[in-house]
């Protein structure tokens, strides 16, 4: 399967995948409880999503006492099984990213679980700065031909075009 | 329904009273949501009923409203307008002004609707809002500073955070077109509602909202969002990526090929330098952020993403930072006679961090460089500065001296361009672009027939955002045209036929959206809404080769049904006709507003330059508004308004048809029926 690609470099910070997950997720439209985080850095004009990236090596997963995180045979989401879950909350420390998040009212620990295989914040994400591509490999080779047309294009160095 | 709560609605709304510091809060008016949705309809209201008829606009009566709407943080095509309403300071009539910006959303978040402040306080205080605390803090140490610095220490010394609503020095020094500025760069820039706040002793709003929005029919709602936001998807003028691309700033070029952008205080609508200052010089030069279609930063949910920030690394303005907007460009750049760039984004930003707004100093510089040109301006006045039309170091300086009221300068700059006329001399007063003391933007209304009429009879005063009938400019199907104006010519920018029930039709659904509190260009810019989609598609008609619209829809595309999408979010039903006539009972209450301040039928008008004044050159040489056809004009407005063609005061049927038994009764106690 795949996983969430984020992009800052293409974050509009519109903010849409937070509405989007919080409504498919939890019914009601709030930041606070979308898996998926867009921080705003409005001083520098800069908008960075942030959200749960299915680690290949997942700390949450090494970390977790009772085993109750763990990755789905099909989806190879990394899933948090609230049965087996203590609230020890050493996941939500280990996350570099912060995206294991905690509900204060429910007691719970939440992350992300791909909605299933089916993610909403992609379908909402107009510039692709949230991608979740059949194949990374794809994705990459995809960029790799964008820049090469911009270099070959305007003759210009390739980090002076990335960096402007 | 009162004791359900309403979908969409946070359901509370908190007054504020800067004379006693007391704060309470109320559960949000569902009569009021059920008649006038929310937002500016709601704050119409709210000036209507609290506000006495002649108080002063700077004095402790006066009640400043900043409202979100239903919609404000909601998910679908834009959700991220809030809006402010006050008596205005700069023409003393109904002051109200709209903001893109995420502090609505998260006002909303933290649980409140809006804020409703009345009162005055001697000491500067900042209501800071976390969830359910509310309270007023000194404010003492950040009275002087600029927007940028008041927002960085709040953040420091509250939460890295909040977002955060301030007004600036110009506000605090009375000029009386101060802005509110919402994180940085969003404004609620017109009428002087940042100069009411600031009267009020009131510096800032910190917010922090950690809650969530409900909907009414969670069931339909994702799906009826997500039609929405395919309709903007695919309308052809979003296709084209220009207006993401450049943002507003498209207008520039694109207006200046069509020949309305005002030249040198409007002498001329044809700037020959437009190009140095134009979106795509922005962009090329400045711009930070690269997109796949180039494009900036949004508002909530939009996916248009207007908002083109950019940085100055070098040269005399290095450190300018911000967002560009046309009518910033317009009011520095081709106002003035100004094609330099850098400048012009200087001295748009530096009015942004002084807080006023960016037209009236643009106007009111303009003004001055046109009396200075014809000797008209008080001998000590410029005290040595050379303030004349293509001087960007004197324009540069004028905006300073009007934000700090430096010298005569500074003290007649603040009042704006009508009022500062009024006290040079008569003569003077001849030079404005004023219709009841508020400037007119950055296109020309002898070109632009429908952006004309719409600043004389705008609630406002002159202003192209309670309509924008951007319709007249995008070649449009004739047919569409014929349909819904009844005149094929509705879709020429220079003719006259179909304009009045163009203008009419866009004032009700503009008054609409700024009340939900989506935003105006998806239905007035960009036109994704129903029934507009749907005539696209029955007319199948290939439009002109204007760039922004082209092609046939073959295929049927989805439209945006703000009446279902308020519906569902909501939980109160309306048609699409419940939601006009809701656009017209706003109309009304502003009017009604106005009428208290004195504005009668002599007041909707334009000024006599663009009357008199043939265009000099340019695409559009020639043109001028016929008085004749305008006066008839405003005659069938008032007509379909329901409004007396002798005064324009306001019939009382045409109140009890629209279900404002209430309104009529105090109306006609106070005179102002028929």
């Amino acid at each position: 399967m795949s996983q969430l690609i984020f992009n800052s470099n293409l974050c509009t910070g519109c903010r849409a995948c937070e509405l989007a997950c919080s409504f498919v997720s939890e019914g009601v439209c709030g930041p606070s409880q979308s898996r998926v985080r867009v921080v705003k850095i409005d001083e520098e004009g800069i908008d960075v999503p942030v959200g749960c990236t299915h680690c290949e090596d997942a700390p949450c997963i090494t970390i977790c006492p009772v085993k109750a995180i763990n990755r789905h045979n099909e989806t190879e989401a990394v899933l948090i099984d609230h049965d087996v879950c203590i609230g020890c909350k050493e996941c939500l420390t280990a996350c570099p990213f912060g995206a294991i998040q905690y509900d204060e009212i429910k007691k719970i620990v939440y992350k992300c679980d791909l909605c299933g295989g089916d993610p909403e914040c992609v379908k909402w994400c107009y510039t692709g700065a949230i991608q979740f591509p059949d194949k990374i490999s794809r994705m990459v080779q995809k960029k790799q031909r964008q820049t090469a047309i911009k270099i070959a294009k305007t003759g210009q160095s390739s980090r002076k075009l990335i960096h402007r | 329904m009162p004791d359900e709560k309403l979908g969409g609605y946070a359901g509370q709304i908190l007054r504020v009273d800067m004379t006693t510091r007391k704060i309470t809060k109320q559960p949000l008016n569902h009569e009021i949501c059920e008649q006038y949705i929310g937002g500016r309809g709601h704050d119409a209201k709210i000036i209507f009923d609290e506000v006495p008829p002649k108080a002063d606009p700077l004095g402790p009566e006066n009640v400043l409203c900043i409202s979100t709407g239903p919609i404000t943080g909601l998910l679908g095509p834009t959700s991220g307008r809030v809006n402010a309403a006050a008596l205005s300071p700069l023409t003393g009539i109904y002051g109200n002004s709209n903001a893109g910006t995420h502090w609505g959303p998260e006002l909303k978040y933290a649980g409140y609707d809006g804020i409703i402040i009345k009162g005055k306080s001697k000491k500067p205080f900042y209501l800071y809002i976390e969830d359910e605390k509310v309270e007023l803090r000194d404010a003492s140490h950040l009275w002087g500073k600029g927007i940028f610095d008041t927002v960085q220490q709040l953040k420091e010394e509250c939460d890295e955070e909040i977002c955060v609503a301030a007004i600036g020095p110009a506000a605090e020094n009375g000029v009386l077109y101060g802005s509110i500025i919402f994180d940085y760069w969003d404004a609620t820039g017109r009428t002087g509602m940042g100069t009411v706040m600031a009267s009020k002793g009131l510096k800032a709003i910190a917010v922090r909202g950690t809650g969530a929005l409900k909907v009414a029919d969670t069931k339909n709602y994702l799906r009826i969002a997500r039609e929405g936001w395919e309709a903007v998807l695919n309308d052809a003028g979003f296709q084209t990526g220009e207006h993401s691309s450049l943002g507003t700033a498209i207008c520039v070029n694109w207006g200046n090929a069509q020949g309305w952008l005002p030249t040198r205080n409007f002498q001329e609508s044809h700037f020959e330098n437009a190009s140095d200052i134009s979106g795509e010089a922005f962009r090329d030069k400045f711009s930070t952020k690269e997109t796949p279609f180039p494009g900036g930063r949004a508002c909530p949910s939009c996916p248009n993403r207007c908002k083109r920030f950019g940085k100055i690394e070098s040269g005399p303005y290095a450190g300018t930072r911000g967002n560009i907007e046309f009518e910033g460009i317009g009011a520095f750049g081709s106002k003035c006679g100004i094609n330099d760039l850098e400048a012009v984004f200087h001295a748009f930003m530096l009015t942004n961090d002084y807080g006023m707004d960016c037209i009236a100093a643009g106007n009111m510089i303009a003004t001055f460089m046109e009396l200075n040109k014809h000797k008209l301006l008080p001998k000590n006045i410029l005290n040595g500065l050379d303030l004349s039309f293509g001087n960007k170091e004197a324009m540069i300086e004028a905006v300073h001296r009007i934000a700090n009221r430096t010298g005569k300068l500074g003290e007649l700059g603040g009042l704006g361009a009508a009022k500062a006329t009024k006290k040079i001399s008569p003569e003077a007063t001849k030079y404005t672009s004023s219709i009841k003391g508020m400037d007119t933007i950055a296109c020309d209304p002898r070109v632009a027939k429908g952006f004309g009429f719409t600043y004389a009879v705008s609630s406002r005063g002159s202003d192209h955002l309670r309509a924008h009938p951007v319709f007249e400019m995008i070649g449009m199907p004739k047919e569409i045209g014929k349909e819904l104006f009844g005149s094929a010519e509705s879709t020429e920018l220079t003719k006259y036929g179909g304009k009045v029930n163009m203008v009419l039709w866009h004032e009700n659904l503009a008054a609409v959206t700024d009340s939900m509190g989506s935003c105006r260009f998806m239905h007035a810019s960009y036109y994704a809404q129903y029934p507009i989609p749907e005539l696209l598609y029955k007319y199948g008609a290939k439009r002109s080769p204007d760039k922004h619209r082209g092609g046939k829809t073959k295929n049927k595309i989805p439209s945006i049904k703000y009446h279902e999408w308020l519906s569902a979010a909501t939980g109160i039903k309306y048609t699409y006709e419940d939601l006009l006539k809701a656009g017209e009972r706003i109309l009304m209450l502003e009017r009604a507003i106005n009428l208290r301040r004195g504005v009668r039928k002599k007041d909707d008008t334009l000024p006599l330059r663009f009357f008199e004044e043939p265009v000099p050159k340019g695409p559009a040489k020639g043109e001028v508004f016929d008085k004749k056809i305008f006066d008839r004009m405003l005659k069938q407005y008032y007509k379909t308004r329901g409004w007396d063609s002798r005064q324009g005061l306001i019939k009382k049927s045409k109140l009890k048809t629209l279900g404002m038994t209430d309104v009529a009764d105090k109306l006609t106690k106070e005179r102002l029926t028929v």
